[in-house]
Protein backbone atom coordinates (compact mmCIF):
# COMPACT_ATOMS: atom_id res chain seq x y z
CA UNK A 1 0.00 0.00 0.00
CA UNK A 2 2.56 2.33 0.54
CA UNK A 3 4.43 1.53 -2.35
CA UNK A 4 4.71 5.10 -4.72
CA UNK A 5 2.41 4.54 -7.97
CA UNK A 6 4.19 4.56 -11.26
CA UNK A 7 3.08 7.06 -13.41
CA UNK A 8 0.25 5.71 -15.73
CA UNK A 9 -0.14 2.94 -12.74
CA UNK A 10 -1.71 5.42 -10.06
CA UNK A 11 -4.23 3.89 -8.21
CA UNK A 12 -6.73 6.76 -8.59
CA UNK A 13 -9.66 3.64 -9.36
CA UNK A 14 -9.07 1.73 -6.51
CA UNK A 15 -9.18 5.24 -4.66
CA UNK A 16 -12.33 5.91 -5.51
CA UNK A 17 -13.67 2.09 -4.87
CA UNK A 18 -12.45 2.29 -1.74
CA UNK A 19 -13.80 5.34 -1.09
CA UNK A 20 -17.36 4.64 -2.57
CA UNK A 21 -17.47 1.47 -0.79
CA UNK A 22 -16.59 2.86 2.71
CA UNK A 23 -19.03 5.82 2.42
CA UNK A 24 -21.79 3.89 1.09
CA UNK A 25 -21.41 1.24 4.02
CA UNK A 26 -21.32 4.08 6.67
CA UNK A 27 -24.35 6.15 5.01
CA UNK A 28 -26.10 3.03 5.39
CA UNK A 29 -24.72 2.03 9.04
CA UNK A 30 -25.53 5.22 10.48
CA UNK A 31 -29.45 5.67 10.14
CA UNK A 32 -29.74 1.63 11.07
CA UNK A 33 -27.70 2.60 14.27
CA UNK A 34 -29.98 5.26 15.05
CA UNK A 35 -33.03 3.46 14.10
CA UNK A 36 -32.19 0.67 16.56
CA UNK A 37 -32.88 3.01 19.28
CA UNK A 38 -35.93 3.47 21.49
CA UNK A 39 -38.49 6.09 20.10
CA UNK A 40 -39.62 7.30 23.00
CA UNK A 41 -42.52 9.47 20.96
CA UNK A 42 -44.13 5.98 19.19
CA UNK A 43 -47.58 5.56 19.21
CA UNK A 44 -48.19 3.09 22.08
CA UNK A 45 -51.03 1.06 22.20
CA UNK A 46 -53.48 0.67 25.28
CA UNK A 47 -52.19 -1.29 27.98
CA UNK A 48 -48.20 -0.52 26.40
CA UNK A 49 -46.04 0.57 29.42
CA UNK A 50 -42.71 2.16 28.74
CA UNK A 51 -41.45 1.05 32.37
CA UNK A 52 -42.31 -2.81 31.50
CA UNK A 53 -39.97 -2.42 28.30
CA UNK A 54 -43.33 -1.31 26.49
CA UNK A 55 -45.36 -4.66 26.63
CA UNK A 56 -48.77 -5.20 26.94
CA UNK A 57 -49.12 -4.56 30.28
CA UNK A 58 -51.79 -6.33 32.12
CA UNK A 59 -52.50 -5.44 36.10
CA UNK A 60 -49.73 -2.73 36.37
CA UNK A 61 -51.50 -1.28 39.00
CA UNK A 62 -51.63 -4.76 41.57
CA UNK A 63 -48.60 -4.63 44.65
CA UNK A 64 -47.07 -7.91 45.95
CA UNK A 65 -48.06 -10.01 42.96
CA UNK A 66 -45.68 -11.84 40.83
CA UNK A 67 -44.64 -9.84 37.99
CA UNK A 68 -44.69 -12.69 34.37
CA UNK A 69 -42.79 -10.83 31.74
CA UNK A 70 -43.36 -12.99 28.36
CA UNK A 71 -41.49 -12.37 25.22
CA UNK A 72 -42.28 -14.45 22.07
CA UNK A 73 -42.87 -13.85 18.26
CA UNK A 74 -46.38 -14.77 16.76
CA UNK A 75 -44.50 -16.41 14.22
CA UNK A 76 -42.68 -19.02 16.44
CA UNK A 77 -44.06 -22.59 16.58
CA UNK A 78 -42.77 -23.54 20.15
CA UNK A 79 -44.72 -19.84 21.34
CA UNK A 80 -47.60 -21.83 19.78
CA UNK A 81 -47.12 -24.59 22.09
CA UNK A 82 -46.15 -22.10 25.32
CA UNK A 83 -49.82 -20.60 24.62
CA UNK A 84 -51.13 -23.96 24.55
CA UNK A 85 -49.61 -25.20 27.47
CA UNK A 86 -50.33 -21.85 29.38
CA UNK A 87 -52.30 -19.65 27.54
CA UNK A 88 -55.37 -20.26 30.20
CA UNK A 89 -53.83 -20.37 32.93
CA UNK A 90 -51.58 -17.09 32.50
CA UNK A 91 -55.13 -15.37 31.06
CA UNK A 92 -56.93 -16.62 34.24
CA UNK A 93 -54.01 -14.70 36.47
CA UNK A 94 -54.59 -11.78 34.55
CA UNK A 95 -58.68 -12.15 35.06
CA UNK A 96 -57.92 -12.57 38.93
CA UNK A 97 -55.75 -10.05 39.77
CA UNK A 98 -53.57 -12.77 40.51
CA UNK A 99 -50.38 -11.16 38.28
CA UNK A 100 -48.60 -8.72 36.46
CA UNK A 101 -48.42 -9.93 33.16
CA UNK A 102 -46.42 -8.47 30.07
CA UNK A 103 -46.42 -9.69 26.78
CA UNK A 104 -43.80 -8.66 25.07
CA UNK A 105 -44.01 -9.09 20.75
CA UNK A 106 -40.85 -9.63 19.63
CA UNK A 107 -40.50 -10.01 15.99
CA UNK A 108 -37.18 -11.44 14.85
CA UNK A 109 -38.74 -14.23 12.81
CA UNK A 110 -38.88 -11.81 9.82
CA UNK A 111 -41.35 -9.25 8.66
CA UNK A 112 -44.99 -11.18 9.28
CA UNK A 113 -43.46 -10.90 12.56
CA UNK A 114 -43.58 -7.43 12.62
CA UNK A 115 -47.13 -7.74 10.45
CA UNK A 116 -48.65 -9.83 13.70
CA UNK A 117 -47.02 -7.81 16.21
CA UNK A 118 -48.70 -4.77 15.01
CA UNK A 119 -51.97 -5.91 14.50
CA UNK A 120 -52.40 -7.37 17.96
CA UNK A 121 -50.96 -4.02 18.93
CA UNK A 122 -54.14 -2.62 16.94
CA UNK A 123 -56.03 -4.99 18.43
CA UNK A 124 -55.24 -4.15 22.16
CA UNK A 125 -56.48 -0.30 21.03
CA UNK A 126 -60.37 -2.34 20.87
CA UNK A 127 -59.56 -4.15 24.31
CA UNK A 128 -58.97 -7.26 22.24
CA UNK A 129 -55.83 -8.21 22.75
CA UNK A 130 -55.84 -11.25 24.32
CA UNK A 131 -58.65 -13.18 22.03
CA UNK A 132 -56.25 -11.40 19.09
CA UNK A 133 -53.27 -13.23 20.42
CA UNK A 134 -54.78 -16.20 21.10
CA UNK A 135 -56.59 -16.61 18.00
CA UNK A 136 -53.23 -15.90 16.01
CA UNK A 137 -52.16 -18.63 17.67
CA UNK A 138 -54.50 -20.88 16.57
CA UNK A 139 -53.98 -20.27 13.32
CA UNK A 140 -50.46 -19.68 13.16
CA UNK A 141 -48.99 -20.51 9.28
CA UNK A 142 -45.40 -21.59 8.34
CA UNK A 143 -42.78 -18.86 9.20
CA UNK A 144 -42.91 -16.48 6.79
CA UNK A 145 -45.22 -18.10 4.13
CA UNK A 146 -46.94 -15.29 3.22
CA UNK A 147 -50.21 -16.23 5.02
CA UNK A 148 -50.27 -13.29 7.37
CA UNK A 149 -50.56 -10.04 4.94
CA UNK A 150 -51.65 -6.93 6.56
CA UNK A 151 -54.73 -7.98 4.42
CA UNK A 152 -55.24 -11.49 6.62
CA UNK A 153 -54.66 -9.67 9.78
CA UNK A 154 -56.92 -7.13 9.64
CA UNK A 155 -60.12 -9.33 8.20
CA UNK A 156 -58.79 -11.95 10.83
CA UNK A 157 -60.43 -9.80 13.92
CA UNK A 158 -63.47 -10.51 12.74
CA UNK A 159 -62.99 -13.93 14.41
CA UNK A 160 -62.52 -12.24 17.94
CA UNK A 161 -65.64 -9.24 17.36
CA UNK A 162 -63.72 -6.79 15.74
CA UNK A 163 -65.05 -5.16 13.15
CA UNK A 164 -64.57 -1.52 13.09
CA UNK A 165 -62.55 0.44 10.35
CA UNK A 166 -60.40 1.92 13.06
CA UNK A 167 -59.06 -1.78 13.24
CA UNK A 168 -58.10 -2.51 9.77
CA UNK A 169 -56.94 0.87 9.04
CA UNK A 170 -54.27 0.50 12.05
CA UNK A 171 -53.52 -3.13 10.54
CA UNK A 172 -53.32 -1.33 7.14
CA UNK A 173 -50.92 1.07 7.59
CA UNK A 174 -48.57 -0.30 10.20
CA UNK A 175 -49.58 2.35 12.85
CA UNK A 176 -47.43 0.71 15.89
CA UNK A 177 -44.98 -0.26 13.67
CA UNK A 178 -42.12 2.02 15.35
CA UNK A 179 -43.96 0.43 18.68
CA UNK A 180 -42.62 -3.00 17.41
CA UNK A 181 -39.17 -2.01 17.03
CA UNK A 182 -39.28 -0.74 20.85
CA UNK A 183 -40.40 -3.64 22.05
CA UNK A 184 -37.75 -5.09 20.17
CA UNK A 185 -34.44 -3.47 21.40
CA UNK A 186 -36.18 -3.58 24.43
CA UNK A 187 -35.91 -7.28 24.50
CA UNK A 188 -32.49 -7.18 23.11
CA UNK A 189 -31.24 -4.97 26.15
CA UNK A 190 -32.50 -7.37 28.30
CA UNK A 191 -30.31 -10.31 26.43
CA UNK A 192 -33.40 -12.02 25.41
CA UNK A 193 -32.15 -14.72 22.82
CA UNK A 194 -35.21 -16.93 22.40
CA UNK A 195 -38.99 -17.30 22.20
CA UNK A 196 -40.92 -17.96 24.40
CA UNK A 197 -38.58 -16.76 27.27
CA UNK A 198 -40.36 -15.76 30.41
CA UNK A 199 -39.42 -13.73 33.71
CA UNK A 200 -40.79 -14.41 37.04
CA UNK A 201 -40.36 -11.49 38.95
CA UNK A 202 -37.22 -10.79 36.86
CA UNK A 203 -35.92 -14.72 37.21
CA UNK A 204 -35.53 -16.04 33.69
CA UNK A 205 -37.81 -19.52 34.12
CA UNK A 206 -35.71 -22.75 33.94
CA UNK A 207 -35.43 -23.88 30.22
CA UNK A 208 -36.89 -27.34 29.56
CA UNK A 209 -40.57 -28.46 31.56
CA UNK A 210 -41.13 -25.45 33.63
CA UNK A 211 -42.48 -23.90 30.04
CA UNK A 212 -44.88 -27.01 28.59
CA UNK A 213 -45.77 -28.09 32.32
CA UNK A 214 -48.54 -26.87 34.32
CA UNK A 215 -48.19 -27.84 37.29
CA UNK A 216 -44.37 -26.94 37.60
CA UNK A 217 -45.29 -23.17 35.47
CA UNK A 218 -47.81 -22.72 38.14
CA UNK A 219 -45.02 -23.87 40.76
CA UNK A 220 -42.38 -21.38 39.48
CA UNK A 221 -45.69 -18.38 39.17
CA UNK A 222 -46.28 -19.44 42.67
CA UNK A 223 -42.61 -19.01 44.37
CA UNK A 224 -42.74 -15.65 42.61
CA UNK B 1 5.63 -20.61 -6.86
CA UNK B 2 6.01 -16.57 -7.87
CA UNK B 3 4.15 -17.02 -11.19
CA UNK B 4 1.25 -19.10 -8.90
CA UNK B 5 1.32 -16.11 -6.35
CA UNK B 6 -1.08 -13.86 -7.93
CA UNK B 7 -3.40 -16.82 -8.46
CA UNK B 8 -3.22 -17.89 -4.71
CA UNK B 9 -3.74 -14.45 -3.63
CA UNK B 10 -6.73 -14.41 -6.61
CA UNK B 11 -8.88 -17.42 -4.90
CA UNK B 12 -8.14 -16.06 -1.16
CA UNK B 13 -9.61 -12.69 -2.29
CA UNK B 14 -13.07 -14.68 -3.69
CA UNK B 15 -13.17 -17.04 -0.90
CA UNK B 16 -12.05 -14.43 1.59
CA UNK B 17 -14.25 -11.67 0.50
CA UNK B 18 -17.38 -14.18 -1.16
CA UNK B 19 -17.87 -15.60 2.36
CA UNK B 20 -17.75 -12.35 3.60
CA UNK B 21 -20.10 -10.73 1.39
CA UNK B 22 -22.37 -13.69 1.60
CA UNK B 23 -22.53 -14.09 5.15
CA UNK B 24 -22.82 -9.92 5.62
CA UNK B 25 -25.62 -10.16 2.95
CA UNK B 26 -27.81 -13.27 5.16
CA UNK B 27 -27.28 -11.43 8.26
CA UNK B 28 -27.85 -7.69 7.23
CA UNK B 29 -31.49 -9.25 6.62
CA UNK B 30 -32.25 -10.16 9.87
CA UNK B 31 -30.21 -7.49 12.13
CA UNK B 32 -32.91 -9.00 15.37
CA UNK B 33 -31.54 -12.23 14.76
CA UNK B 34 -27.65 -11.02 14.09
CA UNK B 35 -27.43 -8.88 17.65
CA UNK B 36 -29.04 -11.69 18.80
CA UNK B 37 -26.64 -14.60 17.73
CA UNK B 38 -23.50 -12.09 19.18
CA UNK B 39 -25.35 -11.77 22.33
CA UNK B 40 -25.62 -15.81 22.62
CA UNK B 41 -22.03 -16.11 22.57
CA UNK B 42 -22.05 -14.48 26.35
CA UNK B 43 -18.78 -12.61 25.37
CA UNK B 44 -19.25 -9.16 25.20
CA UNK B 45 -21.62 -6.81 27.28
CA UNK B 46 -25.25 -6.87 26.33
CA UNK B 47 -24.73 -3.30 24.97
CA UNK B 48 -21.81 -3.57 23.36
CA UNK B 49 -23.01 -6.89 21.57
CA UNK B 50 -25.89 -5.23 20.30
CA UNK B 51 -23.76 -2.93 18.63
CA UNK B 52 -21.61 -5.36 17.31
CA UNK B 53 -24.50 -7.33 16.06
CA UNK B 54 -25.98 -4.46 13.56
CA UNK B 55 -21.69 -2.86 12.15
CA UNK B 56 -20.61 -6.89 11.43
CA UNK B 57 -23.02 -7.05 9.00
CA UNK B 58 -22.16 -4.07 7.34
CA UNK B 59 -18.46 -4.37 7.57
CA UNK B 60 -18.36 -8.00 6.38
CA UNK B 61 -20.21 -6.64 3.00
CA UNK B 62 -17.60 -3.46 2.93
CA UNK B 63 -14.59 -5.99 3.31
CA UNK B 64 -16.47 -8.13 0.83
CA UNK B 65 -16.77 -6.24 -1.86
CA UNK B 66 -13.25 -4.25 -1.70
CA UNK B 67 -11.67 -7.91 -1.46
CA UNK B 68 -13.59 -9.26 -4.46
CA UNK B 69 -12.78 -6.20 -6.51
CA UNK B 70 -8.98 -6.17 -5.37
CA UNK B 71 -9.32 -2.77 -3.69
CA UNK B 72 -6.70 -2.34 -0.51
CA UNK B 73 -5.88 -5.98 -0.78
CA UNK B 74 -3.55 -5.99 1.99
CA UNK B 75 -5.20 -4.06 4.39
CA UNK B 76 -8.57 -5.66 3.74
CA UNK B 77 -6.78 -8.92 3.76
CA UNK B 78 -5.29 -8.14 7.94
CA UNK B 79 -8.63 -7.10 8.59
CA UNK B 80 -10.35 -10.24 7.11
CA UNK B 81 -8.00 -12.47 8.67
CA UNK B 82 -8.44 -10.47 12.33
CA UNK B 83 -12.23 -10.85 12.20
CA UNK B 84 -12.00 -14.55 11.82
CA UNK B 85 -9.08 -15.16 14.45
CA UNK B 86 -11.68 -13.35 16.30
CA UNK B 87 -14.79 -15.50 14.84
CA UNK B 88 -12.38 -18.31 15.89
CA UNK B 89 -12.26 -17.61 19.40
CA UNK B 90 -15.87 -17.12 19.51
CA UNK B 91 -16.56 -20.15 18.62
CA UNK B 92 -13.90 -22.30 20.83
CA UNK B 93 -14.83 -19.95 23.44
CA UNK B 94 -19.03 -21.02 22.68
CA UNK B 95 -17.33 -24.96 22.71
CA UNK B 96 -15.02 -24.76 25.68
CA UNK B 97 -17.84 -23.54 28.03
CA UNK B 98 -20.47 -26.10 26.44
CA UNK B 99 -23.07 -23.53 24.96
CA UNK B 100 -25.41 -24.76 22.46
CA UNK B 101 -25.63 -21.91 19.76
CA UNK B 102 -25.75 -21.57 16.55
CA UNK B 103 -22.88 -19.04 15.41
CA UNK B 104 -25.24 -16.91 13.22
CA UNK B 105 -22.49 -16.74 10.90
CA UNK B 106 -24.71 -16.80 7.64
CA UNK B 107 -27.26 -15.05 9.61
CA UNK B 108 -29.80 -16.53 12.39
CA UNK B 109 -28.29 -18.14 15.61
CA UNK B 110 -29.02 -18.21 19.01
CA UNK B 111 -29.36 -21.04 21.38
CA UNK B 112 -30.09 -24.87 20.02
CA UNK B 113 -30.98 -27.79 21.32
CA UNK B 114 -28.20 -29.27 23.36
CA UNK B 115 -25.98 -31.50 21.71
CA UNK B 116 -26.98 -29.94 18.16
CA UNK B 117 -24.24 -26.99 18.02
CA UNK B 118 -21.72 -28.37 15.73
CA UNK B 119 -18.41 -26.50 16.65
CA UNK B 120 -15.66 -28.24 15.05
CA UNK B 121 -16.15 -27.26 11.07
CA UNK B 122 -16.92 -23.79 11.63
CA UNK B 123 -13.71 -23.83 13.87
CA UNK B 124 -11.59 -25.01 10.99
CA UNK B 125 -13.25 -23.09 8.14
CA UNK B 126 -12.76 -19.61 9.93
CA UNK B 127 -9.27 -20.62 10.66
CA UNK B 128 -8.97 -21.91 6.80
CA UNK B 129 -10.04 -18.16 6.02
CA UNK B 130 -7.74 -16.21 8.29
CA UNK B 131 -5.10 -18.15 6.61
CA UNK B 132 -6.25 -16.50 3.59
CA UNK B 133 -6.42 -13.46 5.14
CA UNK B 134 -2.81 -13.40 6.50
CA UNK B 135 -1.36 -14.62 2.70
CA UNK B 136 -3.33 -11.66 1.23
CA UNK B 137 -1.46 -9.06 4.01
CA UNK B 138 1.91 -10.93 3.03
CA UNK B 139 1.71 -11.11 -0.74
CA UNK B 140 -1.48 -8.57 -1.62
CA UNK B 141 -0.61 -9.04 -5.46
CA UNK B 142 -3.23 -10.90 -7.04
CA UNK B 143 -4.95 -11.22 -10.33
CA UNK B 144 -7.74 -8.95 -12.01
CA UNK B 145 -7.01 -6.11 -8.81
CA UNK B 146 -7.88 -3.29 -8.36
CA UNK B 147 -4.63 -2.36 -6.77
CA UNK B 148 -1.86 -1.43 -8.48
CA UNK B 149 1.53 -2.34 -7.16
CA UNK B 150 4.39 -0.16 -8.69
CA UNK B 151 7.94 -1.83 -6.94
CA UNK B 152 7.91 -4.83 -8.92
CA UNK B 153 6.15 -5.52 -11.79
CA UNK B 154 3.93 -8.50 -11.38
CA UNK B 155 5.13 -12.05 -13.58
CA UNK B 156 1.77 -11.43 -15.47
CA UNK B 157 2.40 -7.34 -16.29
CA UNK B 158 5.93 -8.41 -17.49
CA UNK B 159 4.68 -10.99 -19.66
CA UNK B 160 2.51 -8.45 -21.00
CA UNK B 161 4.90 -6.30 -22.13
CA UNK B 162 6.82 -9.05 -23.43
CA UNK B 163 3.92 -9.89 -25.96
CA UNK B 164 3.47 -6.23 -26.80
Amino acid sequence: MSSKPKPGKDNFTRNLVVGVVVGVVLIMLVPTLLSNKTKTDAAMPTFASAVHGYGITYNAELKDVPVIDIYEDFQCPVCGQFEIAQGDYIESLIADKKATVVYHTLSFLGPESIAAANAAACAADEGKFLDYHKMLYAKQPNENSGAWSNAFLAAAGQAVGITSQKFATCVNEGKFADWVGNVASEGAKKNVNSTPTVFINGKELNRGNDYYDRNLFKAAVERG
Amino acid sequence: MTALKPWIGLISRLTLGGVLLAAGLLKFQELDKSQMAVRAFELLPVGFANFMGIVLPFAEIGMGILLILGAGTRIMGLAGAVLMLAFSFGISWAWARGLSIDCGCFGGGGPVEPGTANYLPKLLRDLGLAVMGIYLFLFPQSKFALDKFATHETPDQKENKDEQ
